[in-house]
C-alpha cells in the first residue's frame, strides 16, 4: 500500500476489490468418467467499501455461497483477482495466507452446524486464537469471556455446550468467534435466515453496535430483500453467476436498471411502500 | 432397560472378568503347569460347611479324595479327611501383568487337601487355575489384535476419507483385497508358514500381528465413512477459515467424531479375535503346551472318551459365553447411544 | 453388458491380487516341506536339494509364482508332497464334500431365516419377533466351537446320530439309496450346527431389510389403498426388499467355504477344513495355497454373483450403469 496516500483518497479506497472472478468445478460423469466443467461464478466484479454494509442478493443457484467462500479464502477461484487492502490475495504463499485469514471471517447460515457440539462456548471462541497461536491459554480464555460479553452472552455460560444455547444465542457465539482474530471484514452467508424475526432484529442491532466499535465492514449474503432494505448501504445483485448491478441501496430499490434486478424486485410485494419509506 | 444402564452393566461385567484374569496369580489356587499325577480327571471339588455328622464348621472345607476301587479312574470322597480352606495364603510366587511379583493367593487348602474348582485334566492340572492363566493369553491376544486392526483402520480410514482423490482410491482398492481374503483360512495358512518350532512368545506375537493386519479393512471403511461426513461439517470449514492446518482439523474436529464407531468396532472385534486364537490353539496351531490358552484347555475334548465322561472339561467353553455376552452387549449399547446422541 | 464385463474383469484382477498375496506370504516362510528330511542323517543334503529343485522350490519367488499361475491356468494346481498326488483331484473331492455340507446348511439356514425374519418384521414386537431376537442373540454369544462340541457330545452320548465322519464303513457295498441315506445321516449334525451358526446374521438382516421396505412410502401408500396384509407382504414388500436380500445371498455364497471349516474339523467331516489343517502340519505348501485360493474364489464369486443378480433384477441399477 502506498504510504503517502492522501487521507481523502484513503477513505474512498475500497477495502476489497474483486475483478473477473471465476470459479469452475470439474465433475465426472459417474460411469464414463468423462470430465465436464460446471461453472459457479463467471466474471464477477465487486467493490467493497470500508465501513459499509454491502448486501449481495439474488435467487438460489446464482452463486452467492460460492462467492462467499471465495471471499473468505475457503476456496480458490479458477480465474480473476481478489485485492484486499491493496494486496492481491491470490498470489499469497502459505504463510501469508495463514495470516490473511485473520482479516476476513465468515459466519454461516446455520449456527448449530457451525459450532462443534463437543466443545464448550469458551473453547469455541478461543479456537481461532489457538490456531493462530495468539497468547497463552489463560489469555485466550480471558479474551473469550470478553468477546462473550460483547455479543451479549453471559460469561457464566462459558462452559456450556452449543446445544445448551438457543438459536439466536448460537449465532451470537459464532459472531464472537469470528471477532476473535479482530478481522476487518465479516461475511455473513444468510446468517439471519435461520432465525425468527425477534432474533433477526437483535442480531442486526448487535452487528450495528459492533461495527462502530471494531471498525468492521460487512458483506451480507441474503435472499430476503425486505430485510436487506433495512440495513444495507449498498446492494449488489447476483444473477446467473454474475454480478449484474451494484449500487447504493436506496437507488437500487427505487430505480433498478438491470432486467434481472427488476425481476427480483417485482417478486417482492409491497416494495413500493419500502421504497417510499427509504426515499423519504 | 435404557441404554445407559445396559452399557454400565456390560462394562462392569467386563471389568470383573478382566480383573479376574489380570490377577490370575492371586485368584488361582495352583500354577498352570502344576501336575498332580495322582488325580487325573478329577471332578470339581465340592466345598462344604457342614460335615457328615451334621457339625457346622465356620470355615468352609473340602473332603479328601481317593480312588474308587469299584470304578477305576473314578474318585470317591473320603469323609474321614477334612481339609479346611484358608484365605490369603502364602504360596508360589507369580507376576501381575508380568511386572509385579507377589506371593499371596486368595484361597489355599490346608495339608494334603485339594481344591479343584473346575476339576482336573488328564495330567492332574487344576482347570480353574489354567482357565485364569489361559485367559491371559487368549484375552490379551484378542485385545492386542483388535487394537492393531482398529488403529490401522483409523489410519487408513482417516487418510482416505480426509484427502480423497487417488489416496482414497488406492486405499479402498487395497481394502477390497483384504476383504476378499478368507481371513480364518489365511490365519491358518500364515501359521502354516511359520516354522512349527519357534518360541512361544514369538508365536503369540505373530498371531496377534497377522490377525491385526488382516482385519483392518472393515473398520477402515466405517471410519472413512464417518470422516467423509465429518469433514464437510460447517465447524470444520469454519476452522479452516481460521487458517487451521490439516492436522488440527483431523485431530481436534474430525477424529473425535469417530470415537463411537471405533469403540463399537473394538467391542465387536475382540470376541472374534479371542475366538480365533482359541480355535487355533484348540487345533494345536496356536500357543502350545504347557502354556495354557483357552484353546489348549479344550483340545482334549477332541477325544471321545474325554468328551463323554468328563463334563467339567466343557466348562472353559461355557464360561466364554458370559464374556462374549458382555462384549456384544457393550457393542449394542454403544450403537444405541450413538444413534440417540445428536450429531 | 459392459457392466457385466467390468465386474468380471474386476473380480479376476482381485483374485490375481489375492493369489499373489497368499502365495508370497507362504513362500516367504522360513523352512519348507523338506525340513524333516534334512534332519535325517541318512539322506544326503545333495539328495534333498535335488528333489527340491525337481519340485521347483529353489527358484526365486516371482518365477515360482509365474510357474504356478501358468500351471493353474491349465488346471494343474501343483503337487501335494504329503499325499503324493496332484493337488487338483484331491481338492475336487474335498471341495465336493464341503459344498455338500455347507450347501445343505445354507439352504436350511435360509429356509428358517426367511419366514422368521419376514414374520418378525411384519409383526414387530410380537412373540415370534421377541423369541427370535432372544434366540439369535443367544446363538450369537455361543462360540461355534462350543456348539459343535456339544453336538458331538450329543452324538456320542445318545447314539442317535453318527459321531462324525461322512460315511460308515462298508459304504462301497451299499447301493445308491443306502449310500445316500448313510451320508444323509452323517450330514444331519454338522449341517444343523452350521445352519445354527449362520442363522442369527441371516435372520437379523432379513428382518431389517423387511422393516426398511415395510416403512417405505410406497408400501404405506399400498396399505392405505386397503390391500390386505398377506398380499402386501408377499407380492409387494418381499420383492421390493430383494436388493438387500440378494446381497445377503451373495454373502452366504461368499462365505460358504470358510464358515464350515470348524464344523468339519470337530465333526470329522472330510472337507477342505481338515485338509487345510493336515497340510499345515505337514508344510504341504501347494495344498495350503490352493485351499486359500479356492476360498477366495468363492468369496469373490459370491459378491460378483450378488452384483450381477442385482443388475439383472433392479432396473435402477441397469439404467444407472448403461
Amino acid at each position: 500500500m502506498a504510504p503517502q496516500a492522501q487521507p481523502a483518497a484513503r477513505e474512498t479506497d475500497p477495502l476489497m476489490r474483486i475483478a473477473n472472478l471465476s470459479r469452475e468445478y470439474v465433475q465426472r460423469r459417474p460411469l464414463t468418467r468423462t470430465a465436464f466443467k460446471v461453472s459457479a461464478l463467471e466474471d464477477v466484479n465487486l467493490t467493497i467499501r470500508r465501513g459499509a454494509t454491502l448486501a449481495i442478493v439474488g435467487e438460489s443457484g446464482a452463486g452467492k455461497s460460492t462467492l462467499a467462500k471465495c471471499l473468505a479464502l475457503l476456496e480458490k477461484p479458477t480465474a480473476g483477482e481478489i485485492w484486499f487492502d491493496g494486496k492481491n490475495l491470490l498470489g499469497l504463499r502459505k504463510r501469508e495466507l495463514f495470516l490473511a485469514h485473520r482479516q476476513i471471517q465468515l459466519i454461516f447460515q446455520d449456527p448449530t452446524s457451525a459450532l462443534n457440539p463437543r466443545l464448550t462456548a469458551e473453547e469455541i471462541i478461543a479456537e481461532p486464537l489457538a490456531i493462530q497461536k495468539t497468547g497463552t491459554k489463560d489469555s485466550r480464555r480471558e479474551r473469550s469471556l470478553e468477546l462473550m460479553e460483547q455479543v451479549g452472552l453471559s460469561g457464566r455460560s462459558a462452559d456450556k455446550h452449543p446445544l445448551e444455547f438457543s438459536g439466536g444465542q448460537r449465532q451470537r457465539l459464532a459472531i464472537a468467534r469470528a471477532l476473535a482474530l479482530e478481522p476487518k471484514l465479516l461475511i455473513l452467508d444468510e446468517a439471519l435466515s435461520s432465525l425468527d424475526l425477534l432474533n433477526q432484529r437483535m442480531i442486526l442491532t448487535l452487528l450495528a453496535d459492533l461495527r462502530a466499535e471494531h471498525s468492521l465492514t460487512y458483506v451480507h449474503i441474503s435472499h430476503d430483500l425486505r430485510l436487506v432494505s433495512e440495513f444495507a448501504d449498498e446492494v449488489a445483485v447476483m444473477s446467473r453467476r454474475r454480478i449484474v448491478e451494484q449500487r447504493p441501496a436506496a437507488e437500487l430499490f427505487a430505480r433498478p436498471e438491470h432486467p434481472d434486478t427488476k425481476a427480483l424486485l417485482a417478486a417482492m410485494p409491497s416494495l413500493e411502500s419500502i421504497c417510499l419509506r427509504r426515499l423519504a | 432397560m435404557n441404554s445407559r444402564r445396559k452399557l454400565w452393566g456390560a462394562l462392569i461385567l467386563l471389568a470383573a472378568f478382566h480383573g479376574l484374569i489380570l490377577f490370575a496369580g492371586f485368584f488361582a489356587p495352583y500354577g498352570f503347569a502344576v501336575q498332580d499325577r495322582e488325580m487325573p480327571f478329577a471332578p470339581p471339588t465340592r466345598v462344604h460347611l457342614t460335615d457328615t455328622r451334621g457339625k457346622f464348621h465356620p470355615r468352609p472345607f473340602v473332603y479328601g479324595l481317593k480312588d474308587d476301587p469299584a470304578d477305576p479312574g473314578s474318585y470317591v470322597t473320603d469323609a474321614s479327611q477334612i481339609y479346611p480352606l484358608r484365605f490369603f495364603v502364602e504360596g508360589a510366587p507369580y507376576k501381575i501383568a508380568g511386572l509385579f511379583e507377589s506371593h499371596v493367593h486368595l484361597i489355599g487348602v490346608a495339608g494334603n487337601g485339594r481344591l479343584f474348582v473346575m476339576g482336573t485334566d488328564g495330567y492332574g492340572r487344576d482347570q480353574f487355575s489354567r482357565f485364569l492363566y489361559g485367559g491371559q493369553i487368549s484375552l490379551l491376544a484378542g485385545l492386542l489384535a483388535a487394537a492393531l486392526s482398529v488403529s490401522l483402520g483409523i489410519l487408513v480410514g482417516a487418510l482416505a476419507g480426509f484427502y480423497g482423490g487417488w489416496i482414497d482410491e488406492l486405499l479402498m482398492r487395497g481394502s477390497e483385497i483384504f476383504l476378499a481374503l478368507p481371513w480364518l483360512y489365511l490365519l491358518f495358512a500364515v501359521r502354516a508358514a511359520l516354522p512349527l518350532h519357534i518360541a512361544e512368545w514369538q508365536v503369540f506375537l505373530l498371531l496377534v500381528a497377522v490377525m491385526g493386519l488382516i482385519g483392518w479393512a472393515r473398520p477402515a471403511r466405517l471410519i472413512r465413512g464417518v470422516v467423509l461426513g465429518a469433514k464437510e461439517r460447517k465447524f470444520v470449514i469454519a476452522a479452516r477459515g481460521f487458517g487451521a492446518s490439516d492436522a488440527h482439523l483431523l485431530f481436534k474436529h474430525v477424529l473425535p467424531q469417530t470415537y463411537g464407531v471405533v469403540l463399537t468396532q473394538m467391542a465387536l472385534l475382540i470376541p472374534q479375535y479371542v475366538l480365533a486364537e482359541v480355535t487355533l490353539s484348540f487345533l494345536g496351531l496356536g500357543v502350545g503346551e504347557p502354556m495354557a490358552s483357552w484353546g489348549t484347555l479344550l483340545a482334549s475334548l477332541q477325544q471321545y472318551y474325554v468328551l463323554s465322561s468328563y463334563w467339567w472339561m466343557f466348562l472353559p467353553a461355557l464360561l466364554l459365553i458370559p464374556l462374549f455376552l458382555a462384549y456384544y452387549a457393550t457393542a449394542d449399547a454403544l450403537q444405541e447411544r450413538l444413534k440417540s446422541v445428536s450429531l | 453388458m459392459r457392466y457385466v464385463g467390468r465386474r468380471l474383469v474386476h473380480a479376476i484382477l482381485l483374485l490375481l491380487a489375492v493369489s499373489f498375496f497368499s502365495f508370497a506370504l507362504l513362500q516367504l516362510a522360513p523352512g519348507d516341506f523338506f525340513d524333516a528330511m534334512r534332519l535325517n542323517p541318512q539322506i544326503s543334503q545333495h539328495t534333498v536339494e535335488s528333489i527340491r529343485s525337481e519340485y521347483g522350490l529353489d527358484r526365486a519367488l516371482p518365477i515360482r509364482y509365474a510357474r504356478w499361475l501358468r500351471s493353474m491356468s491349465k488346471g494343474d494346481l501343483g503337487y501335494s508332497l504329503a499325499s503324493n498326488s496332484a493337488v487338483a483331484p484331491l481338492l475336487r473331492v474335498r471341495a465336493r464334500n464341503t459344498l455338500l455340507l455347507s450347501g445343505t446348511a445354507t439352504l436350511l439356514a435360509w429356509l428358517l431365516a426367511l419366514p422368521v425374519g419376514v414374520w418378525s418384521a411384519a409383526k414387530r414386537g410380537g412373540w415370534i419377533d421377541r423369541i427370535g431376537n432372544v434366540a439369535t442373540s443367544a446363538i450369537l454369544t455361543v462360540p461355534d466351537l462350543l456348539l459343535f462340541l456339544a453336538l458331538l457330545l450329543l452324538a456320542v452320548r445318545t447314539g442317535w446320530f453318527p459321531a462324525g465322519g461322512m460315511v460308515s464303513p462298508g459304504i462301497d457295498e451299499m447301493n445308491f439309496w443306502a449310500r445316500a441315506k448313510d451320508i444323509g445321516f452323517h450330514l444331519v449334525l454338522p449341517a444343523f450346527g452350521l445352519a445354527m451358526v449362520m442363522l442369527p446374521v441371516l435372520v437379523r438382516h432379513v428382518r431389517s431389510a423387511m422393516i426398511e421396505t415395510l416403512e417405505s412410502p410406497f408400501i404405506r401408500a399400498a396399505r392405505g389403498h386397503g390391500i390386505p396384509q398377506a398380499r402386501l407382504l408377499f407380492r409387494y414388500a418381499v420383492p421390493a426388499a430383494s436388493n438387500p436380500l440378494i446381497s445377503l445371498l451373495g454373502f452366504s455364497v461368499a462365505t460358504m467355504l470358510s464358515t464350515s471349516m470348524l464344523a468339519e474339523i470337530v465333526l470329522s467331516w472330510p472337507g477342505l477344513g481338515p485338509l487345510l489343517v493336515e497340510s499345515i502340519f505337514s508344510r504341504d505348501v501347494y495344498v495350503v495355497v490352493a485351499v486359500v485360493m479356492l476360498s477366495s474364489v468363492f468369496l469373490v464369486m459370491g459378491n460378483l454373483l450378488a452384483d450381477l443378480l442385482l443388475f439383472a433384477s433392479d432396473p435402477r441399477i441397469r439404467t444407472e450403469n448403461e
